[in-house]
């Protein structure tokens, strides 16, 4: 282990130590909105945001390594989940920013994720068009120097308490989807947009769906450039599928050492089940973060699906095998939110971000090679 | 063991079939997560059928195919204890909604809000205890059903009852018979999703990856269904032990695939699923999971050393 990394660790390890809120964290509505900018505020204020991120747009320029390091040096502490309000802005939104964004785009929007000022949303999946992404009908028409939007996305966590949107439209009806889309960065508050929570099987509102009527967005919050929004939003999928996950998977792989330590000796057969788990977990990090560290140098590839499928189905089997631990009866005891939340929230992992058919076809065809199968 | 339904279990499942249609409130699918339903409990006690194991000519297979057919509701009632445990019990017809619990006086019970009676397994004997209501504290737990328990329990207050074994099986009978119920009915609700639902062009239910995995759903469903019928017919501890243990096993993979082909929509209050998906849940904790069932299965058939 080089020194400068462990000590960074050592950092890592007493500022969180000294400023981990106590306590659950409030996870939807306005509430958990200013739980999660109160909370992002704080880590860069103590130069813990944007670890990965590029100085000059506010991040401080380490390797992904160190980013790791805090990812499990975070899980360690107990931070709160990063699963919430704030991850399609650090995750998706920056990202794509970052690689795509103009220079003006990048100094607006970057610093403002990163201080905790500014919550996103995306705007991919649509009723008719979830996996099968390139059925967007969303329609965007170049008016002048606006785009005039009209139509409706679903799925949008956090849409309810976002400023703004990664919205994909089609902007032209002819063309085939790597021409057809425009990925544009929608401001929640423009005239025209209303938003819809939708109440879930999990408990709290998360997802909405939002409608927008002659919706206009000045061109200028186009990213990647008008019709080339298909190759953008595959570089924000990429990321979902490679990177954007590490900080779940290893807070996940501490939930299982957690359990392990919780099982009473007796329980053979859940003491067999956590150490398979403890063994796949291994695994998926070990994977993941090989397609971390190769992301330093390009956006990840297909192999990235692997990660993202092995993660989603891992984590519905933590979660499942939580709740046979502890016992429906401390369903809202126990977990991030609750262990009955956490146990039904992990049903969406494998349909959330492209489901893990899409990802077994991606695998099947761009990584082994095989032949392409009906669609 | 006869495959087919007899006359008077047709004729007893239509009229229950006529009784449930009374009850068919389309708000009730789509918009909470606690579906308790007094008034149905009420219905099916009016009606008879909850006691239709203590008639003549009728008995255990009977309750089990009104407790698997009642499962299928998008309400929650009580009705395996009452349908399928009372009737061996030391107690008065009509003493009802049962709630069941194995082992500490003061756990967490299904249905121990709203019961009258509380059954707790006791190890070597059961105990019966009629439930204050007022006492009871509520446990919220996501999962549909009325979850309740008891601050302080003075056993005093309660009955013996020797013959634990016996609501042993017929606990293990009535949650693989309510399983398959559940299961019945999420699988139809899933069945017309991916039907009418498109994607790339084609409905979603043509994808091979999702026939195959529906295909599966449903032998889990249907073997479901004939084992906790078996258990019933034969009303042996192997064969609750074995059709109990099998719905248990199959509930989480179950739940995962209906959910998958779902999609979003699944997730949400707005789809029935959910309302299949938390029951299904709870019974695969109870009577210790699917591996009690195993070890109990191997204590039936190979003595206590197994």
């Amino acid at each position: 282990m080089r020194e400068d990394i462990a000590a960074f660790r050592q950092q890592a390890r007493d500022w969180l130590g000294a400023n981990v809120p106590a306590g659950r964290a409030p996870y939807d509505g306005a509430e958990g909105r200013a739980f999660a900018l109160a909370w992002q505020k704080r880590q860069a204020e103590g130069g813990w945001a944007g670890i990965a991120w590029p100085r000059e747009v506010g991040g401080r320029g380490l390797s992904v390594l160190e980013q790791i390091v805090w990812y499990e040096e975070y899980a360690r502490a107990g931070a709160p989940s990063s699963l919430n309000a704030l991850f399609v802005g650090l995750n998706h939104a920056g990202p794509t920013l970052i690689a795509c964004g103009t220079p003006e785009q990048k100094a607006f929007h970057l610093p403002r994720i990163l201080k905790g000022q500014s919550i996103w949303c995306q705007g991919f999946s649509e009723p008719g068009a979830g996996s099968d992404l390139a059925a967007i009908r969303t329609r965007g028409r170049v008016e002048g120097d606006h785009l005039v939007i009209d139509g409706q996305k679903t799925w949008s966590s956090f849409a309810d308490v976002a400023d703004w949107q990664e919205l994909l439209v089609r902007t032209d009806p002819h063309a085939r989807p790597a021409q057809a889309f425009t990925w544009v960065i929608c401001p929640m508050d423009t005239p025209g947009i209303t938003v819809r929570p939708i109440k879930t099987m999990a408990g709290p509102y998360k997802y909405c769906e939002v409608f927008y009527d002659a919706v206009r967005i000045p061109l200028s919050h186009v990213v990647g450039g008008l019709n080339r929004g298909w190759p953008t939003a595959m570089s924000t999928l990429a990321y979902e599928r490679g990177t954007a996950s590490l900080g779940l998977l290893i807070a996940l792989t501490m939930q299982v050492d957690a359990m392990l330590g919780d099982c009473p000796r007796s329980r053979a057969l859940m003491l067999a089940r956590l150490a398979q788990l403890s063994a796949e977990g291994a695994a998926i990090q070990a994977m993941a973060y090989r397609v971390a560290l190769d992301s330093e140098q390009a956006v990840p590839d297909a192999s990235a699906s692997l990660v993202r499928l092995a993660f989603a189905e891992f984590g519905k089997k933590v979660q499942a095998a939580a709740i046979d631990l502890y016992g429906v009866q401390s369903a809202k005891a126990r977990g991030a939110h609750g262990l009955g939340h956490d146990y039904l929230d992990a049903f969406s992992e494998t349909i959330a971000g492209g489901t893990a058919e899409i990802q077994r076809n991606i695998i099947g065809e761009r990584v082994l090679g095989l032949p392409k199968g009906p669609r | 063991m006869n495959f087919s339904l007899t006359d008077d279990q047709s004729s007893v499942l239509s009229g229950l079939d006529q009784l449930l249609g009374q009850f068919d409130e389309p708000g009730v699918r789509h918009a909470v997560t606690h579906v308790y339903s007094a008034a149905l409990a009420e219905a099916l006690a009016q009606a008879g059928f909850l006691d239709v194991a203590r008639e003549a000519g009728f008995g255990a297979l009977d309750a089990a195919l009104l407790v698997e057919r009642v499962a299928r509701e998008p309400h929650v009632v009580e009705a395996g204890a009452s349908a399928l445990i009372a009737p061996i019990l030391p107690i008065d017809a009509g003493v009802r909604p049962i709630a069941l619990l194995s082992g500490d006086l003061t756990g967490v019970a299904r249905f121990l809000p709203v019961a009258s009676l509380l059954v707790v397994d006791r190890g070597d004997h059961a105990l019966l205890l009629p439930v204050d209501r007022d006492k009871v504290e509520p446990v919220e737990t996501l999962l549909a059903y009325p979850y309740g328990k008891l601050a302080e329990v003075d056993p005093a207050l309660g009955t013996r009852f020797e013959d634990v074994k016996a609501i042993r099986r017929r606990w293990r009978v009535a949650l693989a018979a309510e399983a398959a119920g559940c299961m019945a009915a999420a699988l139809a609700a899933v069945i017309e999703h991916v039907t009418a639902r498109f994607a790339f062009g084609r409905p979603l239910g043509s994808l091979q990856a999702i026939h195959h995995r529906l295909a599966m759903a449903s032998e889990t469903a249907e073997s479901t269904r004939w084992l906790a019928l078996r258990a019933a017919w034969s009303d042996d501890p192997a064969d609750a032990a074995v059709a109990a243990g099998f719905a248990q096993s199959r509930i989480a993979q179950f739940t995962y695939d209906l959910h998958q082909f779902s999609g979003a929509m699944g997730l949400t209050l707005e789809f029935p699923l959910h309302l299949w998906t938390y029951r299904l849940r709870a019974l695969a904790s109870e009577l210790g999971g699917a591996s009690q069932q195993a070890r109990e299965l191997a204590k039936t058939v190979w003595g206590e050393a197994a």
